[in-house]
């Protein structure tokens, strides 16, 4: 603990030092001993691939998650949020990536919720409304103050959340992906405002995983990489894309992909042309015995494919499964072979008040019964197949499912899905929270499928994953497929990660 | 990339203003509609009603005064819904606090005390369901739910053996002043309980405009991850809120025991039912986040005119089917108007 903060080079103390921070999650180290200072009134941005531990740092920075080890301090003075109240009153403002706004008021009551000036309990005007209202105005003259915020855009009421981290006197404001669900007008005015913020000596926390955004907008850099402080430095002696990727993905060594013999020539599912809100004509194939990936960034249209391919979604454009066309509903998807290991598992996956032999037959409990009576005890033979098949480690087919490590809750939702008998599984980050252990088993699994004749769809985020398992990738951004790669051992990952981020070769 | 045009444009067609037109002013017209509905019914006299035309002048005290219970308890319990939360217990709270007015008042105690003692009361029985969900998050409606057969054995464990409310007789009798609040007419002809309630309703009305409490309630409902990162303690908020539906549940009580000159721990039965009834039909979403008091104070109105008109038109037997249907085309109708009324 620093009893006088330290100058940096310039002579400007640092307005939040990060030292020595450690976060321990059961069987991985998110953020490991990481070290850096930011210098006030400038834009810093925070890369890194998904895993490398961003989040879990922002977490630590706004009170949400406690450190294992190591402080921070804002202006010197030691600053151990236990929430994200005391993270603001600290001077710690931050734009999560979920809209927080209450819908039943107006733009000008959400401005000043929890900061309303009143006498005897009731509201009197003050400095502050004029104040948010000036603000509000510097970034969006379209939005009218006295509107309900029910009736605005997503993206206008972002701007209305910016507005009021800008107006709450925060001397830094974390933005984490502040452009996902902005238009290009709307984002050069965003920038506009973040600029305006630094001039006025605000500092602002930049993170994105638009790399251009990163060069266009910020001061600084710092690079994490699986949970570790990779380099702080001047984004001008940063030398372009390539340099900041290479930063970021490093030497890993990715998990060796070996070509497998199971695929086959045969089409399972064909997808041509399908759009909605947010996918721009995507067309693929996906063979009996492959498994192909779909990669791209938060929001590059990966959980809308699985969700229109299993009809959770209505898309224009035809997808057809052993050559018919599949009716848009996932009861029929199912009945038709096909099934989702959704994203969410905890909310979507399981049910996690029941054991998991009662997890395992839902979705196919004709199979359970016999003349309309359900038989137990195929249903606890079914269970103890599944548990010794996918190797889940539990004590009794009779634990509830919410007992399980993340890892064997995932194997409860696979053996769920097998046994629906889907010959095509669609795969939403099957590996998320599943500790290292785990996650090579699940690798395993999906081989074994797919060997066995199913095909399958993994939708990564994860670049390691993709290329430690697929026979072809598809390279999402923006909602349409950029590119389509056969996985080897010679893939351009750098090319990869310009691709996925918007850099040349992605189709504007 | 225009999705700002297409959601702001959707905003300026007739349809969606048609729309918010209906939901904001709706309940006017329902209670324009039953009064022109009962000023059609004739009767022969009937307890306190005058033969003739249904909604003479004394009729329309007659249903007034009546109406003063609800109407007192309607602001408090729009605010408490407003902020996504709910009360059961009220009506038990009524009870009890009738029948400990009616006790206090028999046994000598001035009007004065006895109101304030009884308020007193209601704030203890608030903060005890304010406890029960905020400090040990029962979910509300299984603590008000616990607290509603609570208070009302109280209320039964305090009327003696063999009686069936706090009222004149062994001895003791009730003062002279203890149903002049609840009946006699002191301005326009309406009794003080009716005027109290106006009062509470007005205040409930500023609060929810202009007070901190309204907007904090709002946003508790509305969106309460974002209420608490503003700063808001929404566990303060809720627990106030149930010591506001507690203080009129007690001054509820005392209008009910004032009105009819007796403690009966059952008189507030089925309260719980008639203010939800008129919270939903004022617009107020039962997931919280919007409302307006005033137009639950309306809906109390609409609802003691149906009662009442009923009672006097239709056998007693049916009212409980008609306020069931009431409810159901209340929720219905909040439903379809609240999403017409929205922008996508």
């Amino acid at each position: 603990m620093q009893e006088t903060p330290i100058l940096d080079s310039d002579g400007a103390a640092p307005v939040l030092r990060v030292d020595s921070l450690t976060r321990d999650y059961p069987g991985v180290r998110a953020v490991d001993t990481v070290s850096f200072d930011i210098a006030p009134g400038t834009v810093h941005c925070l890369v890194g691939e998904n895993g490398a531990g961003k989040s879990t740092l922002v977490k630590m920075l706004t009170g949400a998650l406690e450190p294992t080890s190591g402080t921070m301090q804002v202006l010197g003075r030691d600053y151990a949020p236990a929430n994200p109240q005391e993270a603001r009153d600290g001077g710690l403002a931050t734009l999560f990536q979920e809209l927080h706004v209450v819908e039943e008021l107006t733009v000008q009551e959400n401005l000043t919720l929890g900061m309303e000036q009143s006498r005897f309990g009731f509201l009197v005007s003050s400095d502050l409304d004029r104040r948010v209202v000036e603000t509000l105005k510097a970034i969006e003259p379209s939005i009218d103050p006295k509107a309900r915020v029910s009736a605005l855009s997503v993206a206008q009421k972002q701007i209305v959340e910016i507005a009021r981290a800008a107006s709450s006197g925060a001397s830094i404001i974390i933005m984490d992906e502040p452009t996902a669900a902005l238009s290009e007008r709307e984002v050069e005015r965003l920038f506009g405002v973040i600029r305006r913020l630094k001039a006025s000596g605000v500092t602002v926390i930049y993170i994105s995983h638009k790399l251009d955004e990163i060069f266009q907008l910020g001061d600084m850099v710092t690079v994490l990489r699986d949970g570790k402080h990779i380099a702080t430095q001047p984004l001008s002696e940063v030398d372009g894309r390539s340099e900041l990727i290479e930063m970021m993905i490093g030497r890993t060594v990715f998990q060796t992909y070996e070509p497998r013999t199971a695929v086959t020539d045969e089409v399972m599912l064909s997808a041509e042309g399908l759009s909605n809100r947010l996918l721009k004509d995507v067309s693929f194939a996906i063979r009996k015995g492959e498994i192909v990936g779909f990669y791209g960034l938060i929001g590059a249209g990966k959980t809308e494919i699985a969700r229109a391919i299993f009809g959770a979604d209505r898309v224009s454009g035809e997808i057809r499964f052993k050559g018919a066309p599949v009716a848009a509903s996932p009861k029929k998807a199912l009945a038709a072979g096909i099934a989702l290991v959704p994203e969410e598992r905890r909310t979507q996956g399981l049910f996690t008040s029941l054991s998991i032999r009662e997890n395992i037959p839902v979705m196919n409990l004709r199979n359970m019964s016999e003349a309309g009576l359900y038989r137990s005890g195929l249903e606890r033979d079914a269970a103890d197949d599944y548990v010794r098949r996918l190797n889940i480690a539990t004590s009794s087919i009779d634990k509830h499912t919410e007992k399980l490590s993340g890892g064997n809750q995932q194997k409860v939702v696979f053996a769920k899905c097998l046994f629906s008998e889907a010959d095509l599984l669609l795969l939403d980050e099957p590996t998320r929270g599943v500790d290292v252990g785990a996650k090579t088993e699940i690798y395993d699994i999906i081989r074994d499928l797919a060997d066995a004749g199913k095909a399958v769809a993994v939708f990564s985020s994860e670049l390691e994953e993709v290329l430690g398992i697929c026979d072809r990738v598809f390279l999402l951004f923006d909602g349409a497929v950029q590119e389509e790669i056969t996985n080897g051992p010679d893939v351009d990952i750098a090319h990869i990660l310009n691709v996925v981020t918007g850099g040349q070769g992605a189709v504007q | 990339m225009s999705d700002i045009q297409t959601s702001t444009h959707a905003q300026t067609g007739l349809l969606p203003k048609v729309g918010a037109f209906l939901r904001d002013y709706y309940i006017y017209f329902v209670l324009v509609a039953v009064v022109l509905l009962l000023s059609t019914a004739n009767l022969d006299k009937f307890d306190l009603f005058e033969r003739g035309n249904f909604l003479n002048k004394n009729n329309i005290i007659n249903i007034l005064r009546v109406s003063a219970p609800i109407l007192v308890i309607a602001g408090a319990f729009t605010m408490l819904m407003i902020s996504g939360y709910i009360d059961l217990s009220v009506g038990s709270a009524m009870s009890l606090s009738a029948v400990v007015y009616a006790l206090l008042a028999i046994n000598g105690v001035p009007f004065l005390l006895a109101f304030v003692l009884t308020v007193v009361v209601g704030i203890g029985l608030g903060a005890i369901n304010g406890f029960l969900v905020v400090r040990l998050k029962i979910t509300p409606v299984i603590a008000t739910l616990i607290t509603l057969s609570l208070y009302k054995g109280v209320a039964l464990l305090l009327v003696e053996d063999g009686v069936s409310a706090i009222k004149s007789g062994g001895g003791l009798k009730m003062p002279g002043w203890f149903n002049g609040y609840g009946r006699s007419g002191i301005f326009l002809g309406l009794p003080a309980a009716f005027w109290v309630a106006i009062a509470v309703t007005i205040a409930f009305v500023v609060i929810q405009r202009r007070g901190v409490l309204g907007k904090h309630a709002a946003a508790t409902g509305g969106n309460p991850t974002a209420a608490k990162l503003s700063g808001i303690n929404t566990g303060r908020v809720v627990f106030l809120l149930y010591i506001l539906v507690g203080v009129t549940a007690a001054l509820a009580g005392i209008a009910r025991s004032s009105f009819m000159s007796l403690g009966d721990p059952l008189s507030g039965d089925g309260m719980e039912l008639t203010a939800i009834l008129v919270v939903l039909l004022g617009g107020t979403a039962f997931s919280g986040g919007e409302g307006r008091v005033l137009r639950s104070f309306v809906g109390a109105l609409i609802i003691m005119a149906l009662t009442v008109g009923m009672l006097t038109l239709v056998p007693a037997y049916y009212q409980t089917l008609v306020i069931g249907a009431a409810l159901l085309a209340a929720a219905a109708s909040n439903h379809v108007i609240t999403r017409k009324g929205r922008a996508e």
